[in-house]
């Protein structure tokens, strides 16, 4: 029997011209949380929308439970959106009750529920003011609720950490991790903040462009581009980054070394032992070094890798 | 139920979005204000128009009857004791002044007109007595009456002040009915020789439609302030519905068991009764500004249950609307250039000219009958101006429905369509 929960075969959705999910293909195991990363306008949100039913795909299916996403029940899915999508005049209580009335909830289970998230996500002492006078890290958490309400098998976090305080993002990011620990939710989490998906998802999937770059959990993906720290440099002369990164490239105690932004990421493995080398280079090519740090490797490191290019904004 | 807690939390946004249910209250109210001043509504029904009467009349002595007397006199208190028709207020108040005097107060507009009567009134008057009665009786013309003696009664003011017309046309009519009423009362007071009789002055004998009497433009476009509010309802609903688009919340909503019926269903139920309050709240307004309502409380109960089909009609309106506008800024521009128009369409201000297309159940059809709103207008109309009831209305209250039910038939299929499916 298979295991997995949401199954997309070949989906592809084109906006007049722009191909904002192309040929993605993707199953998601059930009771894990499914990190999808990727810069601004890389398609995570078109591919969400595709994969829970609310947009219709250009190309392909989606299966949820082994059903096609049309014919789904509807409330195996709560989706919390990028958006603050909120009813700004109802306060916070009316707002997870009427959701919870929407999604056929028992009233008596619907009252002890809706106490329990609000507390749960620290809004019990805002239950009754209304959501204009909350706070944008108190409407975020709120915005989680709603989607919450219903006890959903799937919860869809598109990017619920934007715009949060470091306080609020931990709440946020602890609750995540009681949904699949605690409630055996499966979680989809769509974020451009690499620590975010590091942090919590057991698999990642990258994406640009519409495009799958590769899935994999964020060990192996580290892995993948192998072990070791990242030297970051900024030369004096820009102009001579080709010249210094195709000098660099001959040297075998290096991984590799590329452009990034105009700066020069070269990896390897005690990276710090390898300086010398690195800098005997610069000499050659005849530029001084303006700024320097190593690093350890991280998810953008592997973004950077496979796409050749910083995450965009 | 989802319908009900989709209507109390509409309910709940309209009331707590207090700028939005003042602009929807206050804004059709505004209008009713502006016509019902514009219109003679205002304060000026059965109040007395200021004039003032300068009497220059010396008086003349009457040998038939052997007295002296000033028909200036009389005819100034005839204008004081003159009274609206079936009301104890003075048609005049009369101040009694010089022509120096009255030229300063019609320059700051304190009076509407003056009456300027000649030193020769009266003797015009007797020569006009004289000349009416002479062939029949054995009267003898003295030295004071002249057989040809004319008086001119000057009405003096300002011809471009509509005060000055209205006032102008009142006063002619009872000049021409005082000397028609002085000469049948003298020829009266000669044939029965019972003496002279205080001189009265009897009212015209009109017979208008029954409760129209005092009827001023006003009466007919305050119902049709209340079909422009009701009809500017569309334009809220479709910036409301499209608020719940453009914020998400609707995908939030269809992502839920809600069907369409729950959502357009409970939507109607406080928008039906924001109808309601507001054909009250203008129907009060205009009786307070002067609007002559005609009818008791069925009339009342009967219009604003006119006025609640009406607004569903309106509601059906948004619906298309917002089926189409993609934002709530698009949705108010399109509802208003909707609204505006359709208003006129219905006759809410002035009267259209007549475009009868057919006949339907032995009545003419016009191409302005296809929108619910001109019955729901006439319904109004009949209800509250002329004080119909039930049985009046009842053929503009079938079409107001059955037009209605089409609207939101229509409605509820384009904004289920385009707003309710997943989104292509």
């Amino acid at each position: 029997m298979t295991n997995f929960i949401i199954e997309a075969h070949n989906i592809g959705k084109n906006f007049d011209g722009l191909m904002a999910v192309d040929g993605l293909n993707l199953k998601i195991r059930k009771g894990e949380v499914f990190g999808f990363l990727g810069p601004n306008g890389a398609g995570k949100t078109t591919s969400i929308s595709i994969m829970v039913g609310l947009l219709k795909p250009n190309t392909g299916q989606v299966f949820i439970n082994s059903k096609d996403v049309k014919e789904i029940d509807r409330g195996i899915i709560g989706i919390c959106p990028q958006e603050l999508v909120l009813w700004e005049h109802l306060t916070c209580k009316e707002s997870l009750m009427l959701m919870g009335e929407m999604y056929e909830v028992p009233k008596d289970l619907l009252k002890s529920r809706v106490d329990k998230l609000l507390k749960d996500l620290i809004l019990e002492e805002k239950a009754n003011t209304t959501v204009e006078k909350l706070s944008g890290g108190m409407k975020r958490r709120l915005n989680l609720a709603l989607a919450l309400v219903h006890e959903p098998d799937i919860v869809v976090l598109d990017e619920p950490s934007e715009g949060l305080d470091p306080q609020s993002r931990r709440v946020l990011w602890n609750y995540i991790l009681s949904l699949r620990n605690d409630q055996d939710k499966t979680v989809i989490l769509t974020t451009h903040l690499m620590d975010e998906a590091d942090r919590l998802s057991d698999r990642i999937a990258i994406i640009d462009h519409g495009r799958l770059l590769k899935l994999d959990t964020p060990e192996n993906l580290k892995k993948e581009i192998g072990e070791g720290d990242i030297v970051d440099i900024k030369t004096s002369n820009p102009k001579k980054n080709k010249e210094l990164i195709e000098n660099l490239s001959n040297l075998e105690q290096l991984n590799s070394a590329i452009e990034v932004n105009g700066r020069i990421n070269v990896r390897a493995l005690d990276a710090v032992s390898k300086l010398p080398l690195i800098m005997d280079k610069v000499e050659k090519v005849g530029v001084r070094i303006s700024e320097l740090s190593v690093r350890q490797n991280t998810l953008e490191d592997v973004f950077i890798e496979l796409t050749g290019t910083g995450l965009r904004e | 139920m989802k319908f009900i807690s989709i209507a109390i939390k509409d309910a709940k946004e309209l009331i707590r979005d207090r700028r939005g249910l003042f602009m929807i209250l206050i804004f059709p109210l505004f209008f009713m204000l502006v016509f019902g001043f514009a219109f003679g509504g205002m304060g000026q029904s059965n109040t007395p128009h200021k004039i003032a009467v300068i009497n220059n009349d010396e008086g003349v002595y009457l040998p038939f009857i052997q007295e002296e007397i000033n028909f200036g006199n009389n005819l100034t208190k005839i204008l004081e004791d003159s009274k609206y028709e079936n009301s104890d207020v003075n048609l005049f108040k009369v101040t009694k002044t010089n022509e120096t005097a009255a030229d300063e107060l019609l320059k700051q507009r304190e009076i509407d007109a003056a009456i300027i009567i000649p030193k020769n009134s009266s003797k015009a008057i007797a020569a006009l007595i004289s000349s009416s009665i002479s062939p029949n009786t054995n009267l003898q013309s003295t030295n004071q009456i002249s057989d040809n003696e004319t008086a001119t009664i000057i009405i003096k003011g300002d011809t471009g002040y509509v005060g000055f017309g209205i006032s102008q046309g009142i006063i002619v009519g009872i000049l021409e009915q005082y000397q028609d009423q002085l000469l049948f009362q003298i020829q009266s007071s000669l044939s029965s020789k019972s003496g002279y009789e205080q001189l009265k002055f009897i009212e015209s004998k009109v017979e208008p439609l029954e409760g129209t009497e005092t009827f001023t433009s006003f009466d007919f476009l305050a119902p049709g302030m209340i079909v422009f509010a009701i009809l500017l309802l569309a334009t809220t609903v479709a910036a409301s519905l499209t608020r719940e688009v453009e914020k998400g919340t609707l995908d939030r909503l269809k992502l839920s068991y809600m069907k369409s019926f729950d959502l357009l269903m409970g939507g109607l139920i406080p928008w039906s009764l924001v109808a309601a309050v507001q054909v009250i709240i203008l129907f009060v307004v205009a009786v307070l500004i002067g609007f002559h309502w005609q009818g008791g409380l069925n009339s009342l109960i009967l219009a604003i249950f006119v006025g609640i089909v009406g607004g569903i009609g309106s509601v059906a309106l948004g619906m298309i609307i917002a089926a189409f506008a993609k934002t709530e800024r698009q949705a108010a521009n399109l509802g208003t250039i909707i609204t505006v128009p359709t208003s006129f369409l219905v006759g809410a201000f002035f009267e259209l000219p007549q475009v009868v297309i057919g006949n339907f159940m032995g009545q003419s059809f016009q191409i302005y009958d296809f929108l619910p709103w001109t019955h729901t207008l006439n319904a109004l109309r009949t209800l509250l101006t002329f004080g119909g009831d039930w049985n009046d209305i009842t053929y503009q209250l079938g079409l107001s429905t059955l037009l209605t039910l089409l609207l939101f038939i229509l409605g509820v299929f384009l904004f289920s369509r385009n707003r309710l499916g997943a989104e292509s």
